[in-house]
């Protein structure tokens, strides 16, 4: 009923052996009932039974309104609105597209055309991403951000194929780009199918739930542990776990040095210098580190003092900077008043392999960052419980759109509204915008969350716009 | 005042979505583009009209064009082919243009040519199915096609130009009206001095064949897809929304001009189709309302039918005395014109 009979579209992007094939293949041999026609981007890739398969060149063509970021695809109106005269025979479309493509005339085309809104509702996009070769991808060539900043669901594809540090490298970079799809790990594309059809990403009717993990603040460290320091000295290491000699640690840390940009090309390695301070606990659980965060914010706001490999360091408040750019390094830690500490850190430890000598955290938890990414596209998210005034709120996003429409991707929020009982819901695409007023709020506190995913976006500049709204 | 009326004649359910329609030259029956997938001839239009299938396009027919002249009906479908039927005897012969949907056919005014539009590839074959040229392909895939009355040139849109192909075999050329939008429609003044086009960019777009000037008209809110000369060459019936706008090339042309807008259908305009030879226009909308208007002559809605759905093929008789109108559940209406 809230797709009044129209037909879902599911948009799969993703680079050239990401796996696209693979995924559309099992998603046509599995037995769901469904008769889904599949508009690829090339001929006779795909061949299954009972399914329909067309191939499409695609066409993108500019739209009345002059805008140049609006674009629509000339040969999807066209099939699919061929398709629609036997519609009754197919219920699940799949619009595959090349390798290099934006998807934003994709998504674009079913918000502008009035012939596909008929018949069409977008349901979502699906990116896949080549675990093994993203970072080169994302490196060197501008879709590849796109296609995941675009995306409702995010396969990490090939996730065998590469080792968990890089998986958590690669993720976490997804993660900086877009922080509100839904990411899955697989090998062979291998998901349960209703993960990528029927998601109902476009849908307004399905309430938006925004990530609540992503509307945490951002800090400047990912992760913090609990320590007890006891002797005079601690060692910190990072690098292979099993280097022992110190001449082999050397070897060793040139060997996996020279690896790590053959698989990751220069440029985003991140670990030349990492951040760490060191604040004392009155107790070793959870509270006690969480009320520390914000004297780990001031220290880490402080100018960092830089430790050289081999160098030494204390266990004080202050932030230091250690130089972790060959992969096993080795610093100590001068322990002078013996306790329960909180180590605060730039980075999660796993992915550096860092280790303090003979000891392990008696709690941890980890942070969501922002500051470490290289990648111009970026999701800002705002959280804020003040009923927001309806018509600034149109003048603000209609602002937005007009003069950062082309570099914003995707947006979408659940917004309170002064003197509305509803919640008022809306997303977008480029300067394409759908908003309407939903359910009641009823007991539920009210709150708005919104997210931004978009290039060079301004973090203070959004939270200004969005302050302007308050009621 | 000219009272007029469409007047329901004849009416039947055909079993599939009615992709298009197309007259017999006779007037007497009609060849239906069934979106299942079925050619259907109906003959008997006036006493008892009896369909039959001719025969399948598997997954559906995309086009349907009758001979002018004669009693070939040709149909293109989603199987990728293209099909020449006797409507006679049933009899046919398949041709397969390339891996792309013959999305486009229509036969040269005389009936001795039929072009087909095949992705980017326009190409001519004779009635017995023989190709007789197929040109060099297009930079897109090609969104219409429109012959001109005397059948010398046949003009191609896609994005970025109308391209007019010249035929006079052996010679075949090629020229190109270029504008940077994508072209998405197609029609020749029946007086041989415009060229029109509709664009994605949500202009409509003219090239003065004499002169060599063009020029463009502005002001839709989305793509112009419709665009329908009268038979005098005087107006082009164009649609933006559920407004029907058409421009006056009587005197000094629409240049500057405001053009005729009639308001009458609360959806958007999906058909538009003028009288092969009298003044009257006939609209179909998505509000499933039929609609009879006199451009000119008649501001205000002459005649009007609410369907019982959406309307998806209206055509004119060649004699201009009746219009056939097809429904997306199958159901064909005869409509008659009574006029004075």
């Amino acid at each position: 009923m809230a797709n009044q009979g129209r037909v879902p579209v599911t948009v799969l992007t993703g680079f050239l052996g990401s796996g696209k094939t693979t995924l559309l293949n099992r998603i046509l041999s599995e037995q769901h009932g469904k008769r889904i026609a599949v508009i690829e981007n090339e001929f006779g890739e795909v061949g299954v039974d009972h399914q329909i398969v067309i191939g499409a060149e695609e066409e993108i063509f500019e739209t009345a309104n002059g805008c140049i970021c609006c674009t629509v695809r000339g040969d999807l109106i066209r099939i699919l609105g061929q398709l629609v005269k036997r519609r009754d025979k197919f219920d699940y479309v799949i619009v595959e597209t090349t390798g290099l493509a934006d998807p934003g005339p994709v998504a674009q085309t079913f918000f502008i055309d009035d012939d596909l809104r008929e018949h069409f509702q977008l349901d979502a996009i699906v990116t896949l991403v080549d675990a093994k070769h993203a970072e080169r991808h994302l490196d060197e060539v501008r879709a590849a951000s796109e296609q995941i900043a675009f995306a409702d669901v995010v396969l990490l594809n090939k996730a065998d194929l590469v080792s968990e540090q890089d998986l958590a490298r690669v993720e976490r970079r997804v993660r900086a780009i877009n922080r509100t799809a839904t990411l899955f790990r697989t090998a062979a594309a291998n998901l349960p199918i209703q993960s990528v059809l029927n998601v109902g990403a476009f849908d307004l009717d399905r309430a938006l739930a925004v990530d609540k993990g992503f509307l945490q603040p951002e800090y400047p460290f990912e992760w913090a542990g609990v320590f007890e320091f006891q002797g005079a000295a601690v060692r910190i290491l990072t690098g292979a776990e099993h280097a022992h000699g110190h001449d082999h640690a050397h070897d060793h840390a040139h060997g996996d040095h020279a690896s790590a940009h053959a698989h990751g090309g220069e440029g985003h390695h991140h670990h030349a210098g990492l951040g760490i301070t060191f604040l004392r606990l009155s107790d070793a659980n959870a509270d006690e580190l969480n009320r520390q965060i914000e004297p780990a914010l001031r220290a880490f706001a402080d100018q960092p003092i830089d430790v050289p490999c081999g160098g030494k360091l204390e266990l004080s408040a202050k932030l230091y900077r250690l130089d972790v750019g060959h992969a096993g390094t080795d610093f100590t830690l001068t322990v002078s008043e013996p306790g329960t500490y909180a180590v605060f850190c730039e980075h999660v430890p796993q992915e550096l392999s860092l280790r303090f000598a003979g000891l392990a955290p008696v709690a941890q938890r980890q942070f969501a960052s922002h500051h470490h990414h290289d990648d111009e596209i970026t999701s800002i998210g705002i959280c804020d419980p003040r009923s927001l005034d309806g018509r600034k709120l149109d003048d603000w996003l209609n602002y937005l759109m007009q003069s950062q429409g082309q570099d914003i991707f995707r947006m979408k929020g659940v917004l309170s509204l002064k003197d509305e009982d509803r919640r008022y819901i809306f997303h977008g695409v480029h300067m394409m915008f759908d908003g309407k007023l939903e359910r009641p709020w009823g007991g539920t506190p009210r709150n708005n969350s919104l997210v931004f995913i978009g290039r060079m976006l301004d973090r203070q500049e959004i939270e200004a716009g969005f302050e302007s709204c308050v009621a | 005042m000219t009272p007029a009326a469409l007047n329901e004649r004849a009416s039947l359910v055909l079993d599939a979505y009615i992709v298009d329609v197309s007259w017999s030259p006779d007037g007497r029956s009609l060849a239906v583009a069934g979106g299942e997938g079925a050619v259907v001839l109906i003959d008997n239009l006036a006493q008892k009209p009896g369909p039959r299938v001719l025969g399948e396009h598997g997954m559906g027919v995309i086009a349907v064009a009758w001979q002018p002249g004669g009693k070939t009906i040709a149909s293109s479908g989603q199987d990728s082919a293209v099909a020449l039927w006797d409507s006679a005897s049933a009899a046919v012969k398949r041709m397969r243009p390339g891996t792309a949907w013959t999305e486009h056919i229509a036969f040269s005014p005389d009936g001795k040519l039929l072009a087909t539009a095949t992705g980017k590839v326009l190409a001519l074959w004779d009635c017995a199915g023989e190709k007789v040229h197929q040109f060099e392909p297009l930079a897109g895939t090609i969104a219409a096609i429109a012959w001109d009355k005397p059948g010398r040139d046949l003009a191609a849109a896609t994005a970025g130009a109308v391209c007019v192909h010249r035929i006079e075999p052996p010679q075949f050329t090629v020229r190109k009206h270029a504008w940077p939008a994508a072209c998405l429609s197609a029609a020749y003044s029946p007086n041989g001095k415009v060229l029109a086009s509709g664009m994605q960019d949500g202009t409509v777009h003219f090239w003065m064949l004499t002169s060599g000037k063009d020029s463009q008209m502005r002001g839709y809110g989305s793509r112009v897809t419709l665009t329908e000369w009268s038979a005098n060459s005087r107006f082009l019936a164009t649609a933006s929304g559920a407004e029907i706008v058409v421009w006056d090339f009587g005197g000094k042309g629409p240049e500057g001009s405001a053009p005729l807008e009639l308001s009458g259908h609360t959806e958007r305009v999906t058909h538009l189709a003028w009288q092969p030879n009298g003044p009257w226009l006939v609209s179909a909308g998505r509000d499933w309302r039929l609609s009879l208007w006199q451009p000119g002559r008649e501001k205000q809605v002459v005649d009007a039918h609410l369907t019982g759905g959406e309307i998806t093929a209206v055509r004119w008789s060649p004699d201009g005395k009746r219009v056939a109108v097809g429904e997306s559940k199958g159901r064909l209406t005869i409509y008659e014109l009574i006029s004075q």
